[in-house]
């Protein structure tokens, strides 16, 4: 993506701060710097390809060396209790309905494969009644 | 725990997941151990899941298990000190699986070899003998095509698709049109054999001992019909199970195929055993000889078809243990791979007519020879020739084909003699 804030800027920004807090500063940090690009990347992907890995692996990938590179420039220890809660509150927004077992085949609900199922045993039936009776017409009962 | 998260798609998804919810009471909480993830379990039980494929030698049909502590945390391995999940089931019994699956794969390949030659044989005594020819045998040779092409493409996919597990990472578009043809001549294999029980119904209940049917409804049912299971499974398969080359057989999609093929064969079954109803109630009194001959023929195909059909039924119950397992597989490997070589053997050699019409060519051959040699070694030859070409035995009565004939139709060309022996196997 084109638009974003360069990992530089982001550098330049956390070492204007003064007072190196891992608490309530290092949280406002990701917040402001690393959010804002992680929102839009997403939005510009469609919702249901959000639990798609593939998809979403490098602006998770971004966000997460974000946040390590704000804690690294705020010497702070990471990973640390405020990107925990941080990531967790990603994934209830974005992450909270993909299936555990992700993008693995699995077969269509039931009211699906019903039909694929039973349909065509219903034209084999009629197939072989209707050759049946065309057996039976074509010479006539003697 | 992020870090890990990038491991695969298994993990972002499980260290997604560990973070949503959560939960109350005595239990070991979910974690992930690196490999896969694992649920809440209460305190005190023994959690498993299939093994995951990320390694070649792990087989994913077998059990990878994590014991939960009484105390609410996961077990630890004494050695380390760690918590550690079980996962040498995973890879145990590798070796002897694979050695077993290659036995397996060249006992197929080698039915499927055996099921061509006999077909092509028979075919080759149904075309050359044309005095064999009727409606009857039409349709069985139409059979044995149906079998040849199904063991040739069958053998195709075993060998390019099945043994290549590259071909199968590649996932070219060729693979899965290759399946779609595999499952359309498995159809066609089964709708022929169909079509065999039903021009037995219509000769012999419907309309009994009445002229030629005509057999482009039979052609249509046999060869036309089952594409449509074939494209219905293709078209299900690409939008909701969408594997590599289409090769598992982990999903129920496999139904839309085996159904029809199952109906096909239960609807086989209901007409010939209708048949032999109606040859052992009306028939027995007023056209004795004639139904005697029917019931032979009716018999082949009534063996036939338990037979071609056991395998959908007993398929779904493996049994658990692993050496009835083993001989599960082989039974049903030779079942399924040999099927050409049993109608094959069913149909054309244990033929009475088949074995008869051989016969005498053996015994024409052989007196030719003798003849011929005779003509080299000797100049009076004439007397013997005379008397050897007038021993083939005396007359014959075209059992299978009877019903043409006994309206009066003169076949002129084909009035073979052979013995007509009782009790012979009549197929």
């Amino acid at each position: 993506m084109a638009t974003g804030i360069p990992p530089r800027a982001i550098v330049e920004a956390c070492q204007s701060v003064s007072v190196m807090a891992c608490g309530g500063t290092y949280e406002y940090a990701i917040e402001e710097f690393c959010l804002g690009k992680f929102r839009l990347d997403m939005e510009e992907l469609d919702q249901h390809h959000w639990c798609s890995w593939e998809d979403t692996v490098e602006p998770y990938g971004e966000l997460t060396n974000c946040t390590y590179l704000i804690a690294l420039k705020m010497d702070c220890f990471w990973p640390n209790r405020q990107v925990d809660e941080f990531f967790i509150r990603i994934h209830k927004h974005y992450f909270h309905d993909c299936s555990l077992s992700g993008r693995q085949l699995r077969d269509p609900p039931n009211h699906i494969l019903g039909p694929f199922i039973v349909v065509p045993i219903l034209v084999t039936l009629l197939m072989t009644a209707l050759v049946v009776w065309r057996s039976k017409r074509s010479e006539g009962i003697v | 725990m992020q870090r890990r998260c990038f491991h695969s798609e298994s993990s972002f998804v499980c260290c997604v997941w560990l973070y949503v919810a959560g939960g109350a009471g005595l239990y070991c909480n979910r974690t992930w151990d690196g490999w896969l993830c694992w649920d809440d379990t209460p305190a005190g039980t023994v959690t498993w899941q299939n093994c995951p494929n990320y390694f070649p030698d792990f087989d994913s049909t077998e059990k990878a298990t994590k014991i939960c502590s009484e105390s609410g945390q996961w077990f630890r391995h004494p050695d380390t000190n760690r918590t550690w999940s079980n996962y040498t089931l995973c890879n145990f019994h590798t070796t002897g699986k694979l050695k077993m699956a290659y036995i397996l794969y060249y006992m197929a390949i080698v039915g499927h070899a055996l099921s061509i030659a006999s077909l092509l044989i028979s075919l080759a005594i149904f075309f050359y003998f044309r005095n064999l020819s009727c409606q009857r045998i039409t349709l069985h040779k139409n059979l044995f095509v149906s079998y040849v092409l199904n063991s040739a493409l069958t053998l195709i996919y075993l060998i390019a698709v099945v043994n290549n597990p590259d071909v199968v990472g590649r996932n070219p578009v060729g693979c899965k049109v290759l399946h779609f043809f595999h499952m359309y001549m498995l159809g066609c294999n089964y709708f022929w054999m169909l079509c065999e029980g039903i021009y037995l119904h219509t000769l012999i209940v419907v309309a009994v001992f009445a002229e030629e049917q005509h057999l482009h409804w039979y052609y249509l049912l046999g060869w036309g019909f089952p594409l449509v299971p074939a494209s219905i499974h293709a078209v299900a398969r690409k939008k909701y199970f969408d594997d590599n080359c289409w090769m598992s057989v982990e999903t129920h999609l496999l139904y839309v195929v085996h159904g029809p093929i199952m109906a096909a064969l239960l609807v086989n079954l209901f007409f010939l055993l209708n048949i032999v109803r109606v040859l052992v109630t009306k028939l027995r009194d007023t056209h004795r000889a004639e139904s005697n001959m029917y019931m032979k023929a009716v018999r082949a195909t009534l063996i036939l078809v338990p037979l071609l059909g056991i395998q959908f039924v007993i398929f779904p119950w493996r049994p658990e243990n692993r050496l009835a397992g083993e001989v599960y597989d082989y039974i049903m490997h030779i079942l399924m791979h040999y099927q050409g070589l049993l109608v094959a053997t069913i149909f054309c050699f244990f033929n009475g007519e088949v074995q008869a019409a051989l016969k005498r060519q053996w015994i024409q051959y052989k007196a030719q020879w003798g003849q011929r040699r005779r003509d080299h070694c000797s100049m009076r030859s004439t007397s013997y020739t005379a008397t050897s070409i007038t021993e083939v035995p005396a007359f014959m009565y075209h059992h299978d084909c009877n019903s043409e004939h006994l309206n009066g139709r003169h076949t002129s060309e084909d009035s073979e003699l052979v013995a007509l022996k009782t009790g012979e196997t009549y197929a």
